[in-house]
């Protein structure tokens, strides 16, 4: 079947077999290993991704199902010129990976709602609820919390900054 | 660089990463196991023959296909397996005809892609007429049904210490018994097991993120009847292993084999479900426990005895119990302890070292007892504990059961522990709940440990080396093959700090085997004590080699010239001095390469919680969890914080949470996958306050223990003895892990302390 991907704004018609999942086609067709398998059966995040700016599973979704949609992956998080995200940034600082293999699930759900609410560092709760929604192993989460609360408020300080 | 804390992070966070799934290798087969969908069985049929017809499929085979496939090696290594354990038990890459495990794989089909692949799987026919499933040590230790014919179920059997005097359980002021099961545990690393084989002209290049690239190409050479120098086994990125990706496995085998047979690339890339059926485990004892003391409290005797479920084979961790025998004495003086291992065969997948490995089962076991004996003599469990600490004074300790604990300071750890927690305030609290019908019983947990870090006799080297470019950078190289633990960053700085110079002109290689000849891994909180100690070792060595080539330059005794931050210079005069990449470019190449031993190192801790336990809804809340570790001297404090705080919530899943559960044919009960075998969220996360001690270890130069297991040897048994003591009661031995609170609730229900008296 012959479908549009745009990825991290880049356009990618492809022929893919209707049961292939969008992680699968992400990783081996668009050639972005970024976005990882870690369960497959949609209940660690580690392969969450944006579609048009929505946080999914991208292994409980096919690659049909995206056709026309925008896709954002961890490889499009940075900026063009190369300047790492708040939140790339963060979770460095905080020390919210180990072995980085969920890392980009975590980032993906964080950049997905703090691009939907640039006011999400004022509600932890909110923040809590991001960070149970996926499965770290190494971590122990408070880190990724800290992480996100970091760039929220880093985002909010920056945007008050221009505003006053 | 100073934006990122580790050197790791940058391309970790941008999605450049690189581990095995992602490399991409033209015209790469992907193998998919068919897999028993019983736990014990004769095998009677496998037919391949309609998956070879299938779009995109290779090829299919089963062990009667491939008569040259050979078997899976066994490992002696810390002896976690031994040649007797083994004889006569043959554990096939695939089953040949009796099937000893649900998911024991049957047949193997390659295709183009994994969707090819699965396709041909699904076409396989099997069939598996299906024997008594044992799933449990008491079900197998009888030998009323044999895993392997004509021999016992009980293949390895062991002791440590010789066993306690009658006298003493007779005499003693109060003596008390615990049975514990020490649940299975699935280590779930994110990255499930993965190799890629490649084979190039008379070589095969193996990715694999693994813990010990060296071992596993010796084992697949020997397997292929190779010399090693023919295989070159690379780990990339390695999405966490804790002590469960260390082994040739049985679809490793099979992937080797067929990539040399074919000659063209073959990987396996292990996902879930497979794994929660497949992969190794860990724990699995059922622990029966004796402790005496005197009336001041003071241990007179501990008896452990351990039938531990080891799997369907004993290949991989026949011996590791012994791991919990040899640390049965635990932190105390107790004069007479003794440990017996019966090390069972069952219809489940293999127990292998899992973040703990042997440590936390010891732990718990003599933890939960001291709590035990704490309420028969009325005494409070952290006195109880004080009494009988090893003191500080008395160290090299060796112990009734064969260790020799190197440092010390158990009191110290206790008592930061009980002062960071606010033991008193608890207690207060405690007591004023207990005459408040309204409020929710509370408890306090305690649980002080020592552990093993290091290896092995045998096993407590490393090789490695150190080298100077002439553009001035500075390649360190060593055995070990992280999954997380930012060796990049550590080992650089530490070669750097050495060195004297920029952290920047230090790199680190590892894991590949074609760049480091030799190496033994990275398992048993082994690489900042022995990797560590060996990269300053050849570190000092490079800094006097590049001194005495000075010397020779200058016609100077090598006394009389030193070394600054990668300068060489002469000592009195100050006019001949030359920079360490000059002196290359003018001598030659400078590397030095070495072996270096450590000892054996002992880390402890003592952990303390909080529970508030819901008795109408089975519910245990953790309302504080402190953790106080000392591995000694640590040479990265932010990564060291972040193992223990981790590992801590491992801790807590096999408190609270995790545990394999078997139907009545031997298959684990995960059809829902994780949605059945309950890992930690960030939901269940309490509030955990990490914090150290440090007892340098006179065992390394570095003086460093090994960090990272901490959490989960020592916060499962405190999180125990917080919910009985909170229940307060009669017999504890009702709570039995993971507390669900369907166990909790039954508990609750039972008799209270007093109730019984």
């Amino acid at each position: 079947m012959k479908i549009t991907l745009t990825v991290n704004g880049a356009a990618y018609p492809l022929d893919v077999e209707p049961r292939r999942i969008l992680a699968d086609v992400l990783r081996e067709d668009c050639g972005l290993t970024g976005t990882h398998l870690g369960c497959e059966h949609g209940i660690c995040g580690a392969c969450t991704v944006l579609v048009d700016g929505e946080a999914v599973r991208a292994c409980l979704m096919f690659a049909v199902q995206c056709d026309g949609s925008s896709v954002r992956t961890v490889e499009g998080l940075a900026a063009p010129d190369g300047e790492p995200h708040p939140l790339q940034r963060a979770f460095s600082a905080e020390h919210a990976l180990q072995c980085g293999f969920c890392t980009p699930g975590f980032l993906m759900v964080a950049a997905g709602a703090l691009e939907a609410d640039p006011n999400i560092g004022d509600d932890p709760e909110r923040v809590d609820g991001l960070v149970g929604s996926n499965i770290c192993r190494c971590t122990g989460y408070e880190p990724i919390r800290r992480a996100i609360l970091r760039a929220a408020r880093e985002q909010q300080g920056d945007r008050d900054g221009v505003n006053r | 660089m100073e934006q990122w804390t580790r050197r790791e992070d940058r391309r970790l966070l941008t999605g450049r990463g690189r581990f095995v799934a992602d490399i991409a290798v033209p015209g790469c087969l992907d193998a998919v196991f068919v897999r028993s969908r019983v736990g014990h069985g004769t095998l009677r049929e496998v037919d391949c023959a309609a998956a070879r017809a299938v779009p995109g499929v290779v090829g299919a085979w089963s062990a009667a296909d491939l008569a040259e496939l050979p078997a899976v090696p066994y490992t002696l290594l810390a002896r976690l397996s031994t040649e007797e354990a083994v004889a006569g038990r043959e554990w096939p890459a695939l089953v040949k005809d009796r099937v000893r495990y649900a998911g024991e794989a049957l047949a193997v089909v390659l295709g183009e892609d994994r969707y090819r692949a699965e396709d041909g799987a699904a076409e396989v026919s099997c069939q598996v007429d299906p024997l008594p499933a044992m799933v449990k040590p008491s079900a197998a230790v009888d030998d009323s049904v044999r895993l392997f014919d004509g021999l016992s179920n009980i293949a390895f059997q062991g002791e440590a210490g010789k066993p306690v005097e009658e006298s003493v359980w007779r005499e003693a002021a109060a003596v008390v018994e615990g049975r514990y099961r020490q649940q299975l545990l699935m280590p779930t690393p994110m990255e499930c097991r993965t190799i890629l084989a490649v084979p190039e002209g008379d070589r095969l290049t193996v990715w694999s993120g693994h813990q010990m690239p060296h071992r596993l190409r010796r084992e697949l050479a020997a397997l292929l009847g190779w010399s090693e120098d023919r295989v070159r086994v690379v780990v990339p990125d390695t999405g966490g292993a804790f002590g469960s990706k260390s082994a040739a496995f049985p679809e490793f085998v099979v992937v080797a084999f067929l990539a040399v047979k074919l000659g063209r690339p073959v990987r396996w890339i292990e996902d879930r479900l497979e794994s929660m059926l497949v992969a190794t485990r860990g724990r699995g004892q059922d622990q029966r426990v004796r402790l005496a003391a005197d009336a001041e409290g003071r241990l007179l005797g501990y008896e452990l005895k351990i039938d531990a479920d080891v799997g369907a084979y004993p290949h991989l961790g026949a011996g590791l119990p012994m791991q919990t025998a040899w640390l049965a004495t635990g932190p105390y003086t107790t004069p007479q302890v003794h440990a017996t291992v019966r090390s069972v065969l069952t219809n489940t997948m293999m127990t292998y070292p899992y973040r703990g490995a042997g440590r936390p089962e010891a732990t718990i076991a003599l933890e939960r007892a001291m709590d035990v004996m704490a309420r028969q003599l009325r005494l409070d469990p952290a006195e109880l504990r004080r009494r009988n600490f090893i003191p500080p004074e008395s160290f090299p300790y060796r112990t009734p059961t064969g260790r020799c604990y190197d440092s010390g300071n158990y009191v110290a750890a206790l008592d930061l522990a009980l002062e960071t927690l606010g033991y008193d305030k608890w207690r207060a609290e405690q007591a004023r709940r207990r005459t408040d019908p309204a409020a929710l019983p509370l408890g306090i947990g305690l649980s002080c440990y020592v552990e093993r870090s290091g290896g092995e006799a045998g096993g407590l080297h490393e090789f490695g080396s150190v080298e100077v470019g002439e553009d001035g950078t500075i390649t360190a190289r060593c055995g070990a093959a992280p999954s997380g633990q930012g060796h990049e960053t550590v080992f650089a700085a530490l070669v750097a700090r050495t060195l004297g110079v920029a952290e920047e002109r230090v790199r680190l290689v590892e894991g590949d085997t074609d760049e480091q000849p030799e190496g033994l891994g990275s398992f048993a909180s082994r690489s900042a004590q022995v990797v560590g100690a060996l990269l300053q070792h050849v570190a000092r060595r490079l800094v006097d080699e590049a001194r005495e080539r000075a010397a020779r330059l200058w016609e100077l005794p090598v006394d009389e010239v030193a070394w600054s931050n990668g300068l060489v210079h002469a000592a009195e005069s100050g006019s001949a001095a030359i920079e360490v990449a000059e002196l290359v470019k003018v001598t030659g190449p400078l590397r030095v390469a070495d072996r270096f031993e450590s000892g054996m190192a002992f880390p402890f801790g003592s952990h303390a919680v909080v529970a508030e336990v819901d008795p109408e809804l089975g519910t245990v809340r953790l309302l504080r969890v402190v953790t106080v570790d000392d591995c000694g001297v640590v040479l990265n404090p932010v990564l060291v914080r972040g193992q223990a705080f981790g590992s801590a919530v491992q801790g807590i899943g096999q408190a609270l949470y995790e545990g394999m559960t078997y139907d009545e044919d031997g298959v684990p009960m995960l059809a829902s996958g994780l949605l059945d075998y309950l890992l930690p969220t960030f939901t269940e996360v309490p509030p955990i306050e990490v914090k150290d001690t440090c007892t340098p270890s006179p065992s390394t130069p570095l003086g460093a223990k090994g960090a990272g297991e901490s959490g989960c040897i020592g916060t499962p048994a405190a999180i125990v003895n917080a919910v009985a003591d909170a229940l307060r009661i009669a017999d504890p031995d009702l709570l039995q892990m993971p507390l669900t609170p369907d166990v909790v609730w039954r508990a609750a229900r039972a008799p209270k302390l007093q109730e019984v008296r």
